[in-house]
């Protein structure tokens, strides 16, 4: 798996990769992760469970897009790629100049690529237009993608003129066991006791509502900022919980004051990812006013920890959770306000059971569930599922499966991105073959060392035996490589 | 273009590293490590030994001439010199060295000699191990008559040796390290050469089971840091 972000730098898809990792090798997979180094950590490195991850110095600027960089990334990529025997190469995040690169040297090494994206992003303004321009280079020679939701499938498959059946949908998870709702720790989790009668909140009791968010502009402040002080005063009863930083929290301080809110509103600044449990158990709705969101996982944490969500409809939010443990607004100040108000009426009745929303989001999102289907998605790119599976009946017809590595091919399809970026990008693809050419020359692959893989626990080899036999009877030792 | 594409990769192939080992008690090992080709037949060691005579001779062929031409300087006569060839003939070979400025001469002496003491192979290093007593790491200079660097590390600040991967230059190399109690730095063994996996591991497991067999210590300890 190849990005440029991974831990220690905190973030969404840094623990998507991370778990998505540790789920694989769990599932027999080899994985290895490369990504750049960070301030005191360079090198190679561990994870648990076996994790490799390479963190390769850079002394380039690295956010820039530089096409030096470019080339200068494919002698280590490469030396890596070999060593590690990797197969198939998962690039994580389309703004990460790391995996465009890793894609593009991939490719003219002849193996599969995959590329998962897990963001929005608009068509008009001058930054977008380059964004995607350059998620085409990448994408246009790229085996598979993967969509954290539909509505990111949509948006990457118009900004990258793609062939939506290129394009699967796999959605992010939570791991359930590290959000909890306060009642859970006192119940024997090997027991599955039988949900008792619902407990209405009564009429004077206290409403405690929730939002975590970094506080900038697309999270939606402003529109939080200017919702609580209406929902506040409509509602006697209820307080707000804000935690997260950003350039916005001085707005939301200044609101505090003019409106003398500071007994009603906790602001908890920073808050650390562990410790986000903690903040949601003491409330009972979550509000998330994003203004554009791929995926939304804080929602799915908030609702495995009991919370009743108040959420706006935008990006992929409505597909994230079922309709009975969400309340949509549109995103304006007015509907969040309602939304507010008919979310607080509804627990004052009783009539939802966030207490039975921990187990149902359990069933829900898995990481397991997910490497399974990002294996499927592996199986599907190099062949072992046939097309015709893979793409479905009718759509397999016409449809070239597996794409041709010749350099030919690839230059085709780079040709097509454009009047002046096409040939910029052949130019690009062309230099990236000759330099191939040349390292095979003067470091052959004969000459490069053979990583020992990391000795894997018996009992999960066995494991993978029995739920895979049809893999073990054709001899062909299961192991995939993959990079983030 | 198949043979010129061999040639490349013979041209910028490393030299061959070859591991030798020499054990001779339980508690004693030594490893080394060369790129120097071992000299097994009768034509190598030949080829070797008359290497190393053409090499001294060269070496004192200039030391004469730089000799000479400090004579030819002296307005004195040089009695050794006339005695051994003869008055005429050395009054002709001094005038014909003073004709050498020394600006030149003395360059390329020294030139020549570097060229003859510096060794033919690239470096030699080695590990010795003494159990209860410590392990010593030594990497020879490039230039004859030049003593290795030597680094001896006592048994009780030997906390730990294993086998890691770094980046080095544009790829990635495994080497041999010793941890060393009280330092921030591991010491790297074999610095200059790198060599390979294969190498690296009997090594490891060599240098291991002479270190602590006895103690038990490290025995399974550390086997995921191999793989590693």
């Amino acid at each position: 798996m190849v990005s440029d972000n991974f831990y220690p730098q905190p973030g969404g898809v840094e623990s998507h990769i991370y778990q998505l990792s540790s789920k694989l090798i769990n599932r027999g997979h080899k994985v290895i992760v490369i990504t750049h180094s960070f301030k005191g950590r360079k090198g190679v490195r561990y994870l648990t469970n076996g994790l490799k991850v390479y963190y390769v110095p850079f002394w380039t600027v690295y956010r820039e897009t530089t096409f030096p960089t470019v080339f200068s990334f494919f002698p280590i990529f490469r030396n890596i790629v070999i060593r590690e025997q990797i197969g198939i190469v998962h690039g994580h995040a389309s703004l990460s100049n790391l995996c465009n690169e890793a894609i593009l040297h991939a490719r003219t090494m002849g193996l599969y690529t995959v590329f998962t994206d897990h963001s929005l992003f608009g068509f008009a303004d001058a930054g977008s237009i380059l964004t995607n321009k350059l998620l085409k280079f990448t994408l246009s020679d790229v085996d598979h993608v993967i969509c954290v939701s539909h509505t990111c499938k949509e948006n990457c498959v118009l900004r990258a003129s793609l062939d939506p059946l290129m394009v699967s949908v796999i959605p992010n998870a939570v791991v359930a066991e590290n959000f909890r709702p306060l009642s859970h720790e006192s119940i024997d989790p090997r027991r599955d006791s039988a949900p008792g009668p619902p407990q209405p909140l009564g009429p004077n009791e206290t409403i405690t509502i929730v939002a975590i968010m970094r506080l900038f502009y697309n999270k939606g402040v402003d529109l939080l900022i200017a919702a609580i002080p209406r929902v506040l005063a409509a509602h006697p009863k209820v307080r707000f919980i804000v935690a997260g930083t950003g350039p916005k929290a001085i707005d939301m301080e200044q609101m505090i004051e003019r409106n003398m809110l500071q007994d009603r509103i906790l602001l908890l600044g920073a808050v650390r990812h562990e410790e986000v449990r903690d903040v949601m158990v003491q409330g009972h709705i979550f509000l998330n006013p994003s203004l554009t969101e791929a995926f939304g996982t804080v929602i799915v944490e908030a609702a495995s920890c009991g919370l009743y969500i108040v959420c706006t409809r935008v990006g992929g939010v409505p597909e994230v959770l079922p309709n009975h443990m969400t309340e949509f607004a549109a995103p304006e100040e007015d509907d969040i306000v309602a939304a507010t108000g008919r979310a607080i009426a509804k627990l004052r009745e009783g009539k939802v059971r966030t207490d039975l929303f921990h187990g149902q989001v359990k069933q829900m999102y898995s990481w397991t569930d997910v490497a399974e289907r990002t294996e499927r998605v592996y199986d599907g790119v190099v062949g072992a599922v046939g097309s015709e599976d893979f793409y479905g009946g009718d759509a397999a017809r016409g449809h070239p499966g597996v794409r041709s590595f010749a350099l030919i091919d690839r230059l085709k399809r780079y040709y097509g991105c454009g009047i002046w970026a096409g040939k910029l990008f052949c130019l690009c693809a062309v230099v990236d073959y000759l330099l191939f050419i040349i390292l095979e020359i003067f470091a052959p692959r004969s000459r490069i060392d053979i990583c020992r893989n990391w000795p894997k626990k018996i009992f999960e080899r066995a494991k993978v035996k029995n739920t895979r036999p049809a893999e073990d009877s054709d001899g062909m030792p299961r192991r995939r490589d993959l990079r983030h | 273009m198949a043979t010129v594409v061999a040639a490349l990769h013979r041209l910028s192939a490393p030299p061959v590293q070859t591991l030798r080992t020499l054990q001779p008690t339980q508690a004693t090992v030594s490893y080394t490590v060369s790129t120097r080709p071992e000299a097994t037949t009768v034509a190598a060691k030949l080829r070797f030994y008359t290497g190393i005579t053409l090499r001294m001779l060269l070496a004192l062929a200039v030391a004469l001439l730089a000799w000479t031409r400090w004579c030819a300087g002296r307005e004195t006569p040089a009695v050794a010199l006339s005695w051994i060839l003869g008055h005429a003939r050395s009054e002709e070979l001094l005038q014909l060295v003073s004709r050498l400025p020394w600006r030149y001469l003395v360059p390329a002496c020294l030139c020549v000699v570097y060229l003859a003491l510096r060794r033919g192979y690239t470096v030699e290093e080695s590990l010795l191990v003494l159990r209860g007593l410590g392990l010593q790491t030594s990497t020879t200079s490039s230039i004859y008559l030049r003593t290795p660097t030597t680094r001896f590390i006592p048994t009780p600040s030997v906390q730990d040796i294993f086998i890691h991967e770094a980046f080095k230059g544009f790829e990635v190399r495994f080497y041999l390290a010793v941890v060393v109690k009280g330092e921030e730095d591991v010491v790297v063994v074999f610095p200059r050469l790198l060599p390979n996996r294969g190498i690296l591991e009997d090594v490891w497991r060599g240098s291991r089971r002479c270190l602590w067999e006895d103690t038990g210590r490290g025995k399974g300890k550390d086997r995921g840091r191999e793989d590693a």
